[in-house]
């Protein structure tokens, strides 16, 4: 699903970001992504939703090489990847339901069809009662709630999640971290997620990278296989089977 | 969804939005009136050269019968429609009539006596006029001869220099309001930069952010069109008596109601035009 080979990331010639960075993840993998402040989380991040270029080096998110990737293709790729942002990034002057509908707009479908996408989503993350709230009447949990239902509007098959539980406590911290875990486990959906938060990871017992001055430190793999996961590698595996048989 | 975000941004900045439109009512309410003037001066130029006219002023010593002689040998040519012979009796009533409301004093100081007799010769084709006028040149009872064609040229040279200073007055407007509505777009855009960066983020393409600005130039222009025009009509309904009494009968009014729909139709064309094109300058400056 995701593959970073050799990346390299430089602000300006002094200043590295990345430095010969590879790993890989596979589909309906859950990840988390771990390190202090500047160790290049969130330059990670911003490479994959090609926010930025690598300076050197490929990434492959499905079948795209964002490095080749073409400026006018970029809000297709926006579009396949659902992005939780450290931020939030929601309009304060829409509602829940305007807010998570933004992307189908966004992509030219209809308002009746977008609104209705938006109930079902809605329902999924337990806020269909709050539709017609903006988002500064909601708490920081039901904030975090909409910021990933609109993630996941286009059912995408890789979620980008940076600190989606940085501003909760540990209790509210869970319940988002359930919902990423069953959005994992019944849709199949990649979720690669940075975090602080060493009390969720050990919980989850996930694969874990963990950053550090720009390079992987460590690359733990998890106890722990997502049922969606371990599916997923079932069938690749029995794939793999026939070919050797027609072999 | 685009004329919703258009209606949502003009709402929420709506001081900006009033200049806006006031610039391009001010813009299109002068080209409206730029316009309405020209066809009027087409139209009278038209009435002038459809009408060619030549008058010859006797001198004091010509008689009536001179006067008569030369009116026949006129007539004997076949290239007139009309001619008239106005007696210095009768110009001392046109003189009257035209000054006993503006200035009655001046009628006391004039009596028949300082008035010339004339002959009013309208020609079939306004080419004829100089042949015409040529028939009694160095006749000595002539003391002057009038061409309708000089007071056409001058009338022109007038219109010209009047359509260049509008098209000067114009062209200063227009850059104003390119100016205005670039600065207002510019400054709503930097107003929502956070929400344009989060659509940019969640795959919205450079022109779903652009088309709202270009389109809420648009509707500038088209609000400054419509009201510039009404208010332009509005003057030249109330000025039209006054204009009438001044042509003193020359048929210029009305002008046909399809001719104002055409300037109607084409200031919204180039209203639009213009709002699009200096919100378009703006979107390419600041949205990158």
């Amino acid at each position: 699903m995701i593959q970073f080979v050799n990346v390299s990331k430089k602000y300006g010639p002094d200043v590295t970001a990345l430095e010969n960075v590879n790993f890989q993840i596979e589909r309906s993998e859950f990840v988390f992504l771990v390190g202090p402040t500047g160790s290049g989380k969130t330059t990670i991040f911003r490479l994959l939703m090609r926010d930025l270029k690598p300076t050197t080096g490929s990434i492959l998110v499905d079948d795209w090489d964002l490095g080749k990737l073409p400026k006018n293709k970029v809000p297709h790729l926006r579009r396949k990847v659902g992005v939780v942002f450290q931020d939030l990034k929601l309009l304060m002057d829409r509602t829940v339901s305007e807010n998570i509908m933004l992307p189908l707009q966004i992509a030219g479908i209809a308002d009746t069809a977008a609104r209705k996408k938006a109930e079902e989503i809605l329902l999924d993350v337990g806020l269909v009662n709050k539709q017609n709230k903006f988002p500064l009447q909601l708490s920081g949990g039901e904030r975090q709630r909409v910021a990933i239902a609109r993630a996941l509007i286009f059912e995408p098959q890789l979620i980008l999640a940076d600190e989606p539980t940085g501003n909760l406590d540990l209790e509210t911290s869970l319940q988002i971290l359930d919902l990423l875990e069953s959005i994992n486990t019944l849709r199949g959906t990649t979720i690669f997620m940075a975090t602080h938060n060493s009390e969720i990871i050990d919980r989850t017992h996930k694969r874990v990278i963990t950053m550090f001055k720009g390079s992987i430190k460590e690359d733990k793999q998890g106890k722990g296989k997502s049922s969606a996961h371990r599916n997923t590698e079932e069938k690749s595996s029995e794939n793999k089977d026939l070919e050797d048989k027609k072999e | 969804m685009h004329l919703k975000t258009v209606g949502k941004y003009i709402r929420r900045s709506p001081y900006q939005s009033l200049a806006a439109v006031l610039i391009m009512i001010l813009t299109m309410f002068m080209i409206s009136i730029f316009s309405i003037l020209t066809i009027l001066s087409i139209r009278l130029i038209d009435y002038f050269e459809q009408s060619p006219q030549l008058t010859l002023f006797f001198k004091e010593e010509a008689k009536v019968d001179q006067i008569m002689n030369i009116k026949e040998q006129y007539e004997s040519t076949g290239k007139i429609s009309s001619i008239k012979y106005v007696s210095k009796e009768d110009a001392l009533k046109i003189y009257n009539k035209l000054f006993e409301k503006e200035n009655p004093i001046l009628l006391d100081l004039v009596t028949s006596d300082v008035l010339p007799a004339s002959i009013e010769i309208q020609a079939q084709k306004a080419e004829h006029l100089e042949e015409l006028a040529g028939m009694v040149e160095g006749n000595e009872l002539i003391d002057s001869i009038a061409y309708q064609k000089d007071i056409i040229d001058t009338f022109i040279s007038w219109v010209n220099v009047f359509k260049t200073i509008g098209i000067a007055v114009i062209g200063v407007l227009v850059v104003t309001a390119i100016l205005v509505i670039l600065s207002i777009i510019a400054f709503k855009i930097v107003v929502r930069r956070d929400e344009i960066e989060i659509m940019k983020l969640i795959g919205a393409t450079n022109w779903f952010v652009r088309t709202p600005f270009i389109f809420e130039g648009m509707f500038y222009g088209f609000v400054g069109a419509i009201v510039g025009w009404f208010l332009s009509l509005g003057i030249l309904f109330y000025a039209t008596p006054f204009i009438q009494s001044s042509l003193k009968g020359i048929p210029i009014f009305p002008i046909p109601t399809i001719l104002l729909a055409e300037v109607l139709v084409g200031q919204i064309i180039l209203a639009c035009i213009l709002g699009a094109f200096a919100s378009f300058l703006a979107v390419l400056r600041y949205l990158k």
